[in-house]
């Protein structure tokens, strides 16, 4: 749910979703989640984001796991 | 952060392990480059081949096949429906979406009509799922490409899949799956077709980027069937050691590559022949000289009858039992 407050990661592949307060750089959110940033893009809308980019209040991120097995 | 490249525009991906970070339209000229120089430097392709590109609906195969269109190869795509329930339909999904944007009818093989879908199969045969995976695609790889009569297969292994794969080898000293390890494995008399691996070059993280700036629309939940994989071990470790020395996995395969490397060297001593190194590819067995046709279905094989055949009468044999110990 959209919250103006706080910044929504999304982990689609988790099916999780995530409310963290802002303004964060997405290498601090990544770690807040306990992702590892060599393992995923982070995306807003069709934007890549890099992980020092910094992510305002009121934001929606995707955090797209790039391992695959098999 | 800028560009490293045009110094204009802000970057979207940062490559340490280049020292490097690119906006958008500088990061398809390296990503396109990394992969054209992989194809030049291991001879995997040539202008007048023509392509059989192994589509699963995942990022990298739908971006190997993105960047040989791009680059101009002839190419084909083959898309096989493993039969798992929900996540075939929705990678096949993604297929057909992929090839119709580019022009293109992908050609589909239904392992359910094949008699060999692998959940099913994996059960009845009490098999790792994986395994029967393994086995199975590269037959059909084969046949298809044979019968279409394309000159080589490609898949969308990248770095981490490899790296990955030489890592496991090494621990266990696997010293024939390390001789049969590498981005091009030439063809045979007999129907073994070249295959290669143009992604050798680029990482997980690369692909991704790539799929995801150009627009690919490609499957991200991963394959129910392996979650348990032993790769993902592998990988893991490695994304580790990459995370401290950034760079660290591109050193390790090309050394492992380089033909003064002692290990290749030992590793060709054990296979001299191109064709020994698909016979195991292709049957998952010691083998050497011309392959033979399958007794069963004329596959190349260096036994009596192709690995898949015998994959085929164990599950039927394994349903046979089934099917009378149900009806007692």
């Amino acid at each position: 749910m959209y919250n103006a407050f706080m910044i929504t990661v999304r982990l689609p592949q988790k099916k999780k979703e995530l409310e963290l307060p802002g303004p964060r750089r997405v290498m601090d959110l990544l770690a807040d989640a306990g992702v590892r940033p060599t393992t995923v893009i982070v995306t807003q809308g069709k934007k890549l984001l890099t992980k020092d980019h910094r992510v305002e209040d009121g934001t929606t991120i995707d955090v797209i796991s790039v391992v695959s097995g098999g | 952060m800028k560009c490293k490249r045009c110094r204009r525009a802000e970057a979207a991906v940062e490559l340490p392990s280049h020292h490097s970070a690119f906006c958008p339209d500088c990061f398809f000229v390296f990503f396109r480059r990394q992969v054209t120089e992989g194809i030049r430097k291991l001879r995997l392709l040539a202008p007048e081949d023509r392509v059989l590109v192994c589509v699963s609906g995942g990022k990298d195969s739908l971006v190997l096949w993105d960047v040989l269109i791009d680059e101009g190869y002839e190419t084909e795509g083959l898309y096989i429906d493993l039969g798992i329930d929900g996540y075939s339909d929705r990678s096949k999904e993604k297929v057909l979406a992929y090839a119709a944007s580019r022009g293109k009818t992908p050609i589909v093989v239904e392992l359910a009509k094949e008699g060999i879908p692998i959940p099913e199969a994996a059960r009845c045969a009490r098999m790792q799922e994986c395994s029967i995976c393994g086995t199975v695609k590269r037959y059909f790889f084969n046949r298809v490409a044979a019968e279409g009569r394309f000159t080589v297969v490609a898949t969308g292994h990248n770095l981490d899949d490899e790296t990955a794969r030489l890592l496991g080898n090494l621990l266990h000293w696997q010293r024939g799956h390390l001789a049969r390890q590498h981005p091009l494995l030439p063809g045979a008399d007999g129907g073994l077709v070249r295959k290669v691996k143009p992604l050798w070059r680029v990482s997980e993280v690369e692909t991704a980027a790539y799929g995801f700036l150009k627009g690919i629309d490609y499957v991200t939940e991963e394959c129910p069937m392996s979650e348990d994989a032993t790769s993902l071990v592998y990988k893991e470790a490695l994304s580790r050691i990459e995370d401290r020395m950034p760079g660290t996995r591109i050193v390790f395969y090309q050394g492992f590559l380089d033909p003064s490397n002692p290990l290749r060297k030992g590793a060709e001593a054990a296979a001299p022949a191109a064709d020994t190194a698909r016979a195991t590819e292709v049957d998952a067995e010691e083998g050497a000289g011309t392959p033979r046709a399958c007794a069963s279905c004329g596959a190349p094989t260096y036994t009596e009858t192709c690995s898949f055949c015998r994959l085929k009468e164990r599950v039927r044999k394994a349903r046979s039992l089934r099917a009378a110990g149900g009806s007692r």
